[in-house]
């Protein structure tokens, strides 16, 4: 029961979220250079007079600013993101396509990332001061510093010429089209590099997380208590300290969400993932603003959804936070 | 007023503010005011003992070199072509050559110039922002602190990259305007970790005492507690200048780059598409960046185990 | 054969140079069936550090430099690791100082008295699970199967700290070691805790060592009473006898730091009333061959200042003391 009145307090908050995402854009397509019909148009789209004198009426451009926000705000809940002029249909749609296969990787990059994250932490954190420890925090540091796309397109470089075992394009063989089981091998095979490129960003991050954590609940009272009471160690390590040590990496998990998917954008474009990364980038080179801004709008859609799954996860791990201490 | 605006005014307002709060508070200037708890001469010192810290320190000094004193030994234009297109480094381009001819090694030294900079400048934007926010929230709490919270928690939600890119795409690729557009949507972080140091330096006794004897708002903000407060923002704000310079480039790397002016970011952004045959004009300006991200990095971890003394056995 | 005997244990902690500073020096105790032991001493005299030598526990930078321990006749030491830890929570456990951290917050408390079960008993986990409610009824948690469900922090501290015996006595260990474990109560409930004890070591003739550094409180509970002082046993005797003439001076100042109610005997004549021992104890690395206790004696002489501290001597039947004045002070 608390927990329905505290999801609902979440959704309302969401709401209220997106609905400030929307006023800044609407504020940002007044604020830019030029002439707000342009910018609803698309520079490049090549949009004739009547094109822009229907735009102009829909979007109500001749009253004041506060009847266009309300406009603007009122096709968004019909679910219209405007039109993109370059790809000559509408966003929603456009969007749609793309959010799949950007969720594909996104959700394999994080999964890897806390799986082998956590791992390498653990590992280093039995011995904080041993060879293994220093590696991993050097592998950390360097996973944090190189620029995801330039990782990408070096790892291009290397299974793209020098020893191409991996497909290096798309989300699939188009050559050779597959059915069924088959297809999706082929589908998860191609997803091999661009995730593994995106997990090395959050692998660096997380190991570095997970390593503190783990070093500071291995000395924590109930660690000790655990090992006097003759548990395995695997035990000691896994049911008791991880557990406690997993707690604030959910949390970063959440936080990072944004930047994860800022990052598969940025991968999506070295690999030709056929995701909302490729999408933005078509968008920016033909100035496709509509486009951008539902991007804009859906990333923040995707980040809440995160934020809010993470608080669930949250409270599944912790009792303290279940029984609704907050 | 945009959406956009209102934390800069945020932060232009405090610092006006800020710029009368001594002078208001000349009164009680000479209250017992607790000092930095650990003196910047300690600090130094034990950030010398950090073989990582200073190794991030003299590579952060030698590209800084590199750039200022670059062109005054290797005169080559970075925008002139000088040879065939995708050289492969050789003795007449050590570096090798672009997509147009370009010297890539001239690039680099030109390219990180604005790199760096744009690193730089983006991260003084993001600290003031986000320390203005979160001392402000810190400090006062109450509806101030609701309202800043709920400000950040708003840009938290847009991904910064994603949201820096809608402004530059809206607003035109100028060196000047990415700085601004980096700025201003990574601040949340500094904030939540200014606010939260705020918060704990609010309820300590040297600010009570100073309190009760008189101290005006601006005065403790300013001169008591953000003393206290730097070395985690000092930290921060090394962290800032590296996801800044990586931010430039994923820009660039997106077609955000500003065409009149060489960067590192607009090396890998103009040759992306020829990596398969000319793996150097990539690969270098994407080492200029690595390195120069791992030395802040490294910088910022150094500082952190020298003012943070709990953390410094790890 | 005792259950426990400690020979001549030291233990040493690895310094900054890389020297080892002594932390416990030659401690020798023995502890037979269904006895109490108590270690007694200020934070820092070496009285935790026993324990967790004796459960195989010290932390990293601790090590022990000689002597042995035997649990029943086998010595600890030189036990493999495996073995070690099928003897830990099993024939020996630990109770500790602070309940609220000592167990995982984020398991059940009956999940946590039920693994001891799992893992050293071959229980089902249905089994196990029942026996842990059949313990919290055993440490006298009212609903216990109720609260076997229940987290450690929707209890309070007294009950973490019945939930915590009632862990370390599930396999009916031969030793059970408690380190502090009422310090962090109320004092009404250190002495529920303490009849707790004493009841269920009447059951089960589990062998204590029980850690405190309040000698009057353990007066009564105790067996034996050994006291600690820089990491030294400067005076072991029978509880009733040490706490009716104790010897060392310091044992007289920790006597006469307890406020006299709670003392179970009547106030000896020789008592000092000092209200506290004046002075600190002396810093590892800064422990010489003198007595530790030197600097802050009130009965120190030039005699105590020129000899080195003197070994424990026996000055009754079953009680021995370290100080060169001993005789003197009894008369």
């Amino acid at each position: 029961m608390t927990l329905l009145v505290h999801l609902f307090g979440k959704l309302a908050n969401a709401a209220a979220l997106l609905l400030a995402v929307l006023v800044l854009n609407f504020c940002l397509i007044h604020t830019a250079p030029g002439d707000p019909v342009q910018v609803i148009a698309g520079e490049m789209g090549g949009a004739s007079a009547e094109v822009i004198a229907s735009l102009r009426a829909k979007y109500g451009l001749d009253h004041s600013l506060i009847e266009q926000l309300f406009t603007y705000l009122h096709n968004v809940l019909r679910g219209d993101f405007g039109y993109s002029y370059y790809f000559n249909q509408p966003v929603l749609g456009l969007i749609a396509q793309r959010l799949p296969a950007t969720l594909y990787l996104a959700l394999a990059s994080v999964v890897m990332a806390v799986v082998i994250g956590t791992l390498l932490g653990v590992a280093s954190a039995r011995r904080p001061n041993g060879l293994f420890s220093h590696a991993v925090t050097v592998v950390s540091l360097a996973g944090y510093a190189a620029p995801v796309f330039w990782t990408g397109l070096l790892l291009l470089l290397l299974f793209g010429s020098v020893w191409p075992i991996l497909p290096v394009n798309g989300m699939s063989d188009v050559v050779h089209p597959k059915q069924g089981i088959a297809h999706l091998l082929d589908v998860l095979k191609h997803l091999i590099l661009p995730s593994a490129t995106l997990a090395m960003v959050f692998v660096a991050q997380y190991s570095r997380l997970a390593r503190v954590n783990m070093i500071d609940v291995l000395s924590a009272d109930y660690v000790r208590t655990a090992r006097a009471k003759g548990l395995p160690e695997s035990v000691v390590i896994f049911k008791h300290a991880l557990r406690n040590a997993l707690i604030p990496i959910v949390t970063v998990v959440g936080l990072q969400f944004g930047n994860l998917f800022a990052g598969a954008v940025l991968v999506e474009t070295v690999y030709s993932w056929p995701g909302m990364g490729r999408l933005v980038y078509d968008s920016i080179l033909r100035r496709d603003y509509p486009t951008l801004m539902a991007v804009l709008f859906f990333s923040a859609v995707l980040v809440i959804a995160a934020n809010i799954i993470t608080d669930l996860v949250y409270r599944l791990i912790d009792p303290r936070i279940r029984a609704g201490a907050r | 007023m945009s959406t956009l605006e209102s934390p800069l005014a945020v932060a232009e307002s405090e610092n006006a503010k800020s710029a009368a709060g001594p002078s208001r508070s000349a009164s009680v200037a000479e209250l017992p005011v607790a000092k930095a708890v650990s003196p910047t001469r300690a600090a130094l010192r034990q950030f010398g003992k950090s073989p990582s810290g200073v190794a991030g320190a003299i590579l952060l000094v030698l590209l800084v070199a590199a750039t200022i004193f670059g062109p005054f030994i290797y005169h080559v234009d970075p925008l002139e072509i000088v040879g065939m297109p995708f050289a492969p480094p050789d003795a007449d381009a050590l570096l090798g050559t672009d997509y147009l001819g370009r010297d890539v090694l001239s690039g680099l030294i030109h390219g990180g110039r604005a790199t760096l900079t744009v690193g730089a400048v983006a991260a003084l934007i993001t600290i003031v922002i986000g320390v203005s926010v979160g001392a402000l929230a810190g400090f006062f709490g109450g509806w101030m602190d609701s309202l800043l919270v709920k400000i950040t928690e708003f840009f938290q939600v847009l991904p910064p990259l994603l949201f820096a890119m809608v402004l530059v795409t809206l607003f035109g690729a100028k060196l000047s305007t990415i700085t601004l557009a980096i700025g201003v949507v990574s601040w949340p972080s500094a904030a939540r970790l200014t606010r939260a140091e705020f918060m704990r330096l609010r309820d300590l006794d040297f600010i009570k005492a100073s309190r009760a004897a008189g101290a005006g708002s601006w005065h403790l903000i300013l001169r008591v507690a953000l003393p206290n407060a730097l070395p985690p923002i000092i930290v921060s704000a090394t962290l800032a200048i590296g996801v800044a310079i990586l931010f430039e480039g994923g820009l660039s790397f997106l077609g955000l780059g500003d065409p009149n002016t060489m960067s590192w970011g607009l090396m890998i952004g103009q040759n992306r598409n020829y990596v398969l045959d000319a793996w150097w004009a990539v690969t270098f300006p994407g080492a200029a960046i690595f390195l120069a991200v791992l030395a802040v990095s490294l910088v910022g971890d150094g500082i952190n185990d020298a003012v943070n003394p709990r953390l410094r056995r790890r | 054969m005792p259950v426990l005997a400690v020979e001549n244990l030291s233990v040493g902690m690895t310094g900054r140079s890389g020297g080892l500073v002594p932390v416990l020096e030659n401690l020798s105790f023995t502890l037979d069936k269904g006895k109490t032991i108590a270690l007694v001493g200020e934070s820092g005299c070496g009285k935790s550090m026993t324990a967790l030598a004796i459960m195989g526990l010290l932390a990293e930078g601790f090590v022990v430099t000689g002597g042995r321990i035997l649990l029943d006749g086998e010595d600890l030491l030189t036990a493999r690791p495996k073995r070690l830890r099928s003897l830990r929570g099993d024939a020996m456990s630990m109770v500790f100082q602070e309940p609220m951290t000592a167990l995982n917050p984020l398991y059940t408390v009956g999940d946590q008295i039920a693994e001891v079960l799992y893992y050293h008993r071959r229980l089902s986990r249905k089994d196990a699970a029942e026996q842990a409610v059949e313990f919290l009824k055993a440490v006298q948690i009212p609903a216990a199967a109720q609260r076997a469900k229940a987290y450690p922090h929707q209890m309070s501290g007294g009950m973490r700290q019945r939930v915590m015996i009632a862990m370390a006595l599930a396999c009916k260990p031969k030793l059970l070691i408690a380190d502090e474990p009422t310090t962090a109560l109320d004092v009404t409930v250190q002495a529920q805790i303490f009849d707790l004890l004493a009841k269920l070591q009447d059951e089960t003739e589990t062998a204590i060592v029980l850690i405190t550094h309040d000698l009057g409180a353990v007066a009564e509970l105790a067996d034996d009473i050994a006291v600690l002082y820089a990491g030294r046993c400067i005076e072991t005797g029978p509880a009733k006898e040490l706490a009716a003439s104790p010897r060392h001076p310091y044992t007289s100042g920790l006597l006469g730091c307890v406020p006299h109610l709670t003392v179970g005997v009547a106030k000896p004549a020789q008592w000092h009333d000092l209200g506290e021992i004046p002075g600190m104890v002396p810093s590892l690395g800064q422990r010489g061959p003198d007595c530790a206790f030197l600097a802050r004696c009130a009965n120190a002489t030039d005699v105590c200042r020129s000899r080195p501290q003197p070994p424990l001597g026996a000055i009754a039947p079953g009680h021995t003391v370290s100080c060169w004045r001993a005789q003197e002070i009894a008369a």
